[in-house]
């Protein structure tokens, strides 16, 4: 076993070559190492969140859809409810009027027979009067006796 | 070298580092006068494959992640390799460390891991492989009957694993010991070191004998981790040395044993290759993770 200068030697080499590899090689490999990791764990965080707000948007889209579904058996209800009403409301208009109609029409029949009457009993007191004038000659005249005549007409 | 090949000389000639220095007559690359260089003689075949594999970590690494890649796009082959070494080094230093920020750790661990790993595997290249290839290149190149340790490619001592090098393991144990004292001084200051070192455990009376046991401590650790290392490997490969003795040696039967305990062995030791570099690595961050603490006593 022979120690001598070999000993010095291998420290200065051994120096030089820590200091390189400090220097020149470590950094750079690590560096990429690092800036990798970090990509990967950004990359997995990403995912997550991606994967939260997916769940997310499920969750909202089936709420909305929910509350859609029941809007539309609202709507549906009320349009329902809207149809029968209108329905009923014109049927009772429709008897309503049929029954004006029926109404005026009976009146309107009442008046004309009133009104026949009347012109039958204007008739009649005419021709009666025209009769009972034949009868009786011109002693009765329709200006003298016009009282009667009228109190006649109403009586009939 | 006319020597006759024995059993001896076989583990001798793998056991020898190329080692290169000045002796009076001038500089040799002969490691037979080793004795005659002193301290200032270089393991020349360590600190080729050392720098080697330091610069290949680099390469890869640096190959793995061209300007092109970025963070959108997906990685592949060498990139995942690499991302999966970053990874496993964050890892560890994140539950050392805990929440102590010190950019340079991480890169330091990696360094350390991936190095040691490397230089931990030239185990698994059978023994003779990279020694007589490199003999037969050196001889080529700068071979001839005036250089002594070069005059046959077999004459040519080459050790190829540098974590079976003492000087290998205790260098970078020393470059740690450095840093280990640097950023204990930065994050404490030198007055809370100092008295890290002085005041326990016995109070401000017993300075000296406080001194010495901590001093003991404060040493022990990086010697410890340098030879902790060297002794794995260098068992390992004493092991591997001893199987391909057998192979050359003995008779045939003797020979296909050994070629099965090799295998078994070689299995074995990628566990070992790994948990060395692992645990080099773990005690490098806990021992710079100690020098950030500030303990209360």
């Amino acid at each position: 076993m022979n120690i001598n200068a070999t000993l010095l030697a291998q420290a200065v080499v051994m120096i030089v070559f820590v200091a390189i590899c400090w220097k020149y090689v470590y950094p750079p490999i690590l560096e990429v190492m690092q800036e990798r990791e970090k990509k990967i764990s950004d990359g997995l965080e990403a995912a997550k969140k991606a994967d939260d707000s997916l769940e997310e948007a499920k969750l909202a889209f089936d709420k909305e859809m929910d509350q859609a579904k029941t809007e539309a058996a609202e709507i549906l209800k009320k349009a329902n409810a809207r149809a029968s009403q209108i329905v009923g409301d014109a049927s009772s208009k429709a008897e309503e009027e049929a029954e004006k109609i029926m109404t005026s029409a009976s009146t309107s029949i009442e008046n004309e027979t009133n009104k026949a009457k009347e012109e039958l009993r204007q008739q009649m007191s005419e021709i009666i009067i025209d009769t009972t004038q034949k009868i009786l000659g011109d002693e009765i005249s329709p200006e003298k006796h016009d009282a009667i005549l009228k109190k006649a007409a109403e009586d009939l | 070298m006319a020597k006759e090949l024995t059993t001896k000389s076989y583990i001798d000639h793998h056991l020898t580092n190329l080692t290169c220095g000045k002796t009076p007559e001038g500089w040799t690359c002969d490691p037979h006068y080793v004795d005659q260089m002193g301290f200032w003689a270089f393991h020349v075949d360590s600190l080729f494959w050392s720098i080697f594999l330091g610069g290949l970590f680099i390469l890869l690494f640096r190959m793995a992640m061209p300007k092109s890649v970025s963070a959108d796009s997906t990685p592949t082959g060498l990139q995942n390799f690499v991302e999966m070494s970053i990874e496993f080094v964050e890892d560890n230093v994140q539950s050392l460390f805990g929440s102590v920020k010190n950019k340079l750790i991480a890169p330091l661990a990696l360094t350390v891991f991936v190095w040691i790993l490397l230089m931990n595997l030239m185990d698994l290249i059978p023994v003779d492989f990279i020694p007589v290839l490199a003999g037969h290149i050196a001889y080529f190149l700068v071979g001839g009957p005036e250089h002594a340790w070069i005059n046959s490619p077999e004459s040519f001592y080459f050790k190829v694993v540098p974590t079976t090098d003492p000087n290998i393991t205790l260098g970078m144990a020393l470059a740690i010991f450095v840093l280990t004292i640097y950023y204990s001084i930065k994050v404490k200051g030198p007055k809370a070191f100092v008295a890290e070192l002085t005041l326990h455990p016995f109070g401000k009376w017993m300075i000296p004998v406080n001194f010495i046991l901590e001093m003991v401590n404060f040493i022990a650790k990086p010697i410890s981790l340098g030879l902790r290392l060297f002794g794995n490997l260098y068992a390992g490969e004493m092991i591997f040395i001893l199987i391909a003795l057998m192979l050359f040696f003995s008779s045939i039967p003797i020979g296909m044993v050994g070629f099965g305990l090799h295998l078994v062995w070689a299995l074995f030791h990628i566990l070992i290759v790994a948990l060395q570099a692992f645990i080099f690595m773990a005690l490098t961050i806990a021992y710079l993770a100690m020098a950030h603490e500030t303990e209360e006593h």
